[in-house]
Order: structure tokens, then sequence, then C-alpha cells
């Protein structure tokens, strides 16, 4: 600020002293024109020449200015004129004037000083005032930069938590594969044997159409249970972004009960289905849903292909717990969970099995509290093991 | 006597593969029984007729591997056909070792069942008739005394008449009225048809 402002002072200095002059001037300019006409000198004008250029010009025009005048009073204005001697009796005239002069000088320029600090200090509140501003303004935009950057990391989070669950499910899917192939294996080993019955049922000398097309209405529906497979496993493959709807959890149960199957009876494991015959509709996404029932019946077979001598059952059960609320349970009879592992149950990549990944029970909960509700395991060692989740109803506690 | 009309089982827990297959090997005008189960086909009762089992590997509870060793341990002859969808070489193995009669994976060609169906049937006909004549002989030796007994054993082992009553501290004269009896009641033709029956007998399995 100083080094800038160095600079445009000195030609303000030069244009303040020329002021002050050329104000000086025209004062002795007048007070001569006046004198003439006149008897008494009209040297008022020296005084507006202090005040004016004090004001304006400052202390040092304005001494300037004083000493000028009183030497101009002395020459012109005080017998003996254009002379610069003073007689005595004059002297207490001339030191008024003079006393006069600089008292105004004086005065002038302790308002004047006085205003412009005042000015400065303003000046500098303003400039800080600004910079504060400035600084102000710096930290919200790095806050919105912020806010806007933790919104994508949470997108990227939730793309990311999306693409776990569904390569979760492929795992989960991965694990079925024997079960599905069967699953898909039988219709077709029923549409080319009652096809292959057709063919001979009309190969024969009389052919006998009544058997001919019960044998082909019978490829026909295998044909469709295959397709039917085929799509159910697909729905849980495709990379799907989650999606709300009202959905029928007891549907659900009953499509993933199907998928499980087989890997069931691989198992030697029978799976039992006890659902609540009025169950109101949830809002959720049907295949993560699905996926946390499928996850839960996988573990419950798991758990009891290591119980050898027991009735290997596994439950699943839909209830109305509370108002406003739908409860699912998957009851095993397996080995159940000790109690130093039951607190790591819903830690990520904890698991029992020798090729488990540990993000099932994980990744059941955050789906199952992404839908507003809560998902927790009870265990008895040795007599199985009861996992359930809550998720409120579609249409609240009214509904 | 006139055989009894063949019998096929089909023991499948899938209705339509069930239902498929009944219905192709009917085609060719044999008899089906369907069951669902395992525990099914052994509460059942079966008729005496040449048949084999149509059996399906995979089954909730008892599986189709399963109910071959059952019925192996309760000595049911009858040829199995297994029908996997997953034929997987140990599985196929094991059963084939416990005397699988053919091994065919799902979805299996229809002609490729019916003849081995057709066959595992021959194949019973065959150890039916091979098993009655057995119990018929069987029942023939059941009918010597002790004694009888003795001498069979003896003889079979090439002994003369004269070396068997010495052996037995015998008269050779009782020796061969024994022996007259003994080739009477097995109804031996000669005496190498006696080495014949008593070797057949030995070699059966116990029933």
């Amino acid at each position: 600020m100083q080094a800038v402002d160095a600079v445009p002072t000195k030609p303000r200095t030069f244009a303040r002293f020329a002021l002050a002059i050329g104000l000086v001037l025209i004062a002795l300019w007048l007070s001569l024109i006046l004198q003439a006409p006149f008897d008494n000198p009209f040297w008022f004008f020296f005084a507006l020449a202090v005040i004016v250029s004090t004001w304006l010009g400052g202390r040092g025009p304005g001494w300037l200015v004083v000493g000028i005048s009183s030497a101009a009073a002395l020459y012109y204005f005080i017998p003996p004129y254009r002379a610069w001697s003073l007689k005595p009796a004059d002297i207490p005239f001339f030191a008024t004037f003079v006393g006069c002069q600089v008292v105004a000088n004086w005065l002038i320029s302790w308002r004047r000083e006085a205003e412009d600090s005042l000015r400065r200090a303003q000046d500098e509140l303003e400039a800080q005032v600004e910079e504060r501003t400035i600084e102000l303004k710096n930290a919200n935009e790095a806050l919105l930069d912020r806010i806007e950057e933790q919104k994508r990391t949470e997108e990227a989070l939730q793309v990311a938590r999306a693409e776990l669950a569904r390569v979760a499910r492929i795992t989960t899917i991965g694990e079925l594969t024997a079960s599905i192939a069967h699953e898909v294996n039988q219709p077709l080993a029923a549409v080319v044997a009652n096809a292959d019955a057709c063919v001979a049922w009309l190969a024969r000398q009389s052919p006998n159409l009544v058997e001919a097309r019960a044998a082909a209405e019978r490829a026909t529906q295998g044909a469709t249970r295959a397709s039917e497979v085929i799509v159910r496993i697909r729905s849980l493959i495709t990379k799907a972004t989650p999606e709300k709807t009202r959905v029928q959890i007891n549907e659900i149960i009953s499509d993933t009960v199907a998928l499980a199957e087989g890997q069931a009876s691989r198992n030697g494991v029978a799976i039992d289905t006890d659902l609540a015959t009025d169950l109101p509709p949830a809002l959720g996404d049907s295949i993560q849903l699905q996926q946390v029932i499928l996850n839960l019946l996988m573990n419950g077979i798991e758990a009891m292909t290591g119980a050898s001598d027991k009735a290997r059952r596994l439950v699943i059960r839909s209830s109305v717990p509370a108002a406003g609320q739908i409860g699912v349970s998957v009851e095993d009879s397996g080995i159940g969970v000790s109690p130093e592992t039951m607190p790591r149950l819903f830690e990520p990549f904890f698991t029992t099995r020798s090729k488990g990944m540990g993000m099932g029970l994980p990744i059941s909960r955050s789906i199952i509290e992404a839908h507003g509700g809560k998902l927790w395991a009870e265990s008895t060692p040795g007599q199985g093991s009861t996992f359930q989740f809550t998720l409120p109803t579609a249409d609240g506690v009214a509904g | 006597m006139k055989e009894a009309e063949p019998i096929v089982f089909v023991i499948d827990d899938d209705r339509m593969v069930r239902e498929g297959l009944q219905s192709l090997i009917k085609s060719i005008g044999l008899r089906v029984e369907t069951f669902a189960s395992a525990p099914e086909f052994l509460a059942a009762k079966r008729p005496e007729a040449p048949a084999c089992i149509v059996l399906d590997v995979r089954m909730p509870g008892i599986s189709g591997l399963d109910l071959q060793t059952k019925l192996g341990d309760e000595k049911i002859e009858i040829p199995i056909i297994f029908i996997t969808g997953h034929g997987d070489i140990p599985m196929s193995v094991r059963a084939m070792k416990e005397g699988a009669h053919e091994f065919l994976t799902k979805p299996v060609r229809g002609q490729d069942l019916l003849d081995a169906v057709q066959k595992a049937i021959d194949s019973d006909r065959g150890l039916r008739k091979e098993r009655a004549e057995l119990n018929e002989i069987r029942t023939r030796f059941d009918s010597l005394t002790p004694r009888e007994k003795e001498v069979l054993e003896l003889v079979v082992g090439g002994l003369l008449n004269k070396q068997v009553a010495d052996e037995l501290g015998m008269s050779e004269l009782t020796v061969k009225t024994h022996r007259a009896h003994v080739m009477e009641k097995t109804k031996a033709e000669s005496l190498a048809h006696l080495v014949r029956m008593t070797e057949r007998l030995k070699n059966a399995p116990h029933k």
C-alpha cells in the first residue's frame, strides 16, 4: 500500500503548494484592487486563502500562505506602504493578524488531520472487512468442493456396494451351480423322455394318439419349467440398480426356496415353509431381498452338512411380529454357532467355510438395513441357529 | 411254466420325468410301475417276474446309490439302470462296482434307455432262471441224509467206492447203496453231472 501511494505523493505535494501560492496571489491581487477605492485594507482574503489552502493542501501549504500573506501585509498594507518597515504602534495590529492566521492554520489542519485519520481508519477497516469476506468466500468454496467430493464418494460407494452385492450373488450362484445344472437338466430330461415317448406312441403300428398327446403336453410343461428356472437365475445375475417397489415377501420366499431346493436335496436337507397368510406388502428391491433369503438358506444348508446324525430340517417362516413390520426367519437344526464366533458373524471376510468369501452376512445385513429393517442371529450350539430379519411394511404402521 | 409278464420299476422324485419314462417304456409294451422315492419302492409288493429298476441317482432322503446298497443288503437282485444329471466318475464307479447294470446321463436318449431296459430284463430273466435252477439243486441236495452227504463229498472228490468204504469205516456195499440214493435224489445223470452240480452249488452265493 505504502509503496503504491509513495509515487503519487510528489505531484500531489507540488499541486498543494501550487494551489496555496495561487490562492495567496489571488488574495493579494483582490486586496490590492480593493485598496485603491477604500481606506481600510481588505486583507481578509488572506484569511480565506489560509483556510482554503490548509483545508485542501494541509499544514505545509498553510504555513506557506501564512508566511507570504504576513509578508504581503507588512509590505503592502501596513504603512508605510511598499516598505518592510513597521511602526511600533502597528505591531499589535500586525501580530494579531499573524496570530489569527496561525490559529486558523492550526485549527484547520488539526481538524483536517483528524478527519484524515478517521478516513484512514475507516479505509483500513473496510479493507479488513474486504479481506475477511474474501477469506470467508474461499472457505465457503472449499467447503462446497468438499461436500461435492463427499457426494461423489458416496455415489461411488453406492455403486461399489451394489457391485459387491452382485458379485456376492454370483458367488452364491456359483456355489449353486451343480444344483442349478440339475434344476435345468431335470425338466430337460422330462422334455426328452416325453418327446421320445410321444414319437414312440406315434410310431406304433396303430398310433396311440391319447398317449402321444399326453406325452407332448408333458414335454411342453418341462420346457416351460426349464425356462422359468433360467429366468429366476438371470434375474439374480443381471446388473440392476436397486429399485424399491411393493413386494410380496411370501412370493420372494417361494421363488428363493425353489432355487435352493436342489442344493438342499443334494445335501439331504428338507426345506419347510411356514408362511403367514395375510402378510402385508413390503417396500423393497426384490432381487436384493431374494439374495438375502438365498444367503440365509445356503448358510443353513451348509450348517447342517456338518451335523451327521440329526434330522436335517430347514424352516423358513414369515410373520407379522408387530404392526407395520414383516418378519422372516430361517431356522436350521445344524451345529449352531459358538458364543465366541457369534459376535464376529457379521464381520466382513469372516468365514468358517473353506470356500466362503465371508461377505454373505455383512452384505445381507447392509441390504436389510438399507431397507430400514434389522437382521440378527440366535443360536444354541449343537442345536441349530435362527437367522431373522424384519422389514417395515410398504404402508407403515397403519397398513 | 409260463413266464410272468416283465415289469420295469421307475423311481424318480420328479413327476414329469417319471411320467415321461413311464410313457416311453410303456410304448414298447412293457409293464411299468412308478415310485416317487426309495422308501415308497421298498414298501411296495413286487410281483415275481423278470424286472429292472430305472433309478434316479439324486433324490431327497434316500438317494439312488443308498437304495442300491440297501437292496444289496437285502439280497434283492434286480438289475439297476441309473440315471444321473451329473455323472461324476467316483459316483459311477461306486454304482458299477456294486453291480449297476447301466449308468446313463440325463437327459437320456429314449432308444438308449429302451435298449438298456431290454438288456436288463433279459439279463434278469437269465439270472432268475439260474437262481431257480440253483434253488432246485439246493432243494435236492438238502434232502440228503448226513451219511449220504459224507459219501457225496468223497465220491465227488474222486475216491473209488472201496476207498470211500475204508474212509468212512463201512462196507463197500453200503457205500454203493448210499451212492445210488444220492444219484437218485439229486437226479444226477452221471458222475460228471453230479460233480458239476456240486461245483455250481459251491460257487453260488449263499441264499
